[in-house]
């Protein structure tokens, strides 16, 4: 069985990969938006999608919506192609032990 | 490596996650129709306020307006969700709709003006309760604020009635379109 992805198993990012996947293919999410959808803190979101924008799991992408600054989060393809893989051996491993 | 119970906890997480996106979009997309239809119906009151006589034009015009606006909008977001269709269902189901209330309220029922605005201002409340039972409480809560609102200017507000309207049920759906962004 394959190793499980670290990037992506820690529990915030899983629920920060979850929701952009949740998404069409180049639709992002404003980063107020995914820290209500994820119940993250503000310190702790910027940290963890740091991480998965190093991995090259994510595209954070800032710019002035007036004066205001907005950061919007996108899955890259590569982000979608780890979090399957993630979810693929999450359930091979239910699968195993007779589960659901 | 992590046990089977982990795993299912951490699908669950995500199970979680992806229904918030989900409704989260829902609402998205349906405040944009939301507070659309409320700016129309503010404006058909006042008209009709100001032109009395004119009422069943102002409301035809009305609804073909927001119909045309509502199935434009409608494609213009299946295209950027990639699935280039034209939105048929909900066309569908919206002149189901429609062509029920005419039949309710014209050929069954001989309604009187004040009747005929509330009937429609309710039956399309039902609609909405309904919406909310599949894709979320936002819309119940517009439904019942809505209903709640009618009713009482149905009894209440005498020859301001049309007024009242105007702010219950147009503004009702546009500070109701409002808040659903915000959830």
């Amino acid at each position: 069985m394959a190793e499980l992805d670290d990037i992506i198993h820690q529990p915030l990012r899983l629920r920060i990969m979850a929701a952009l996947n949740a998404l069409p293919s180049g639709v992002g999410l404003e980063f107020a938006k995914l820290k209500k959808l994820t119940g993250a803190t503000d310190g702790n979101l910027g940290a963890h999608i740091e991480t998965l924008s190093k991995a090259g799991y994510v595209a954070v992408e800032k710019a002035f919506v007036g004066k205001k600054p907005q950061t919007t989060v996108t899955a890259t393809a590569a982000g979608r192609g780890a979090f399957a893989r993630h979810v693929a051996l999450l359930q091979e491993i239910i699968a195993a032990a007779g589960g659901r | 490596m992590i046990d089977s119970q982990q795993a299912s906890a951490a699908l669950d997480d995500i199970n979680d996650v992806v229904q918030r996106v989900r409704q989260s979009r829902i609402y998205q997309i349906a405040s944009l129709i939301v507070v659309m239809w409320g700016v129309l119906v503010f404006a058909a009151y006042i008209a009709i306020y100001i032109w009395p006589r004119q009422g069943y034009m102002i409301w035809t015009i009305i609804n073909l307006l927001g119909l045309v606006i509502s199935v434009t909008m409608g494609v213009f977001i299946n295209r950027r969700s990639g699935t280039p269709r034209f939105p048929i269902r909900a066309l569908t189901t919206f002149l189901l709709i429609v062509a029920f209330g005419v039949f309710c309220s014209v050929v069954l029922g001989h309604f009187g003006s004040r009747q005929m605005t509330v009937f429609w201002a309710l039956y399309g409340m039902l609609f909405y309760a309904i919406a909310g039972l599949w894709f979320g409480y936002a819309f119940i809560v517009i439904a019942m604020c809505t209903t709640a609102l009618t009713l009482i200017g149905y009894y209440y507000a005498g020859a301001a009635f049309l007024l009242w309207m105007a702010v219950a049920h147009g503004g009702g759906l546009i500070v109701g379109g409002l808040w659903m962004r915000r959830i």
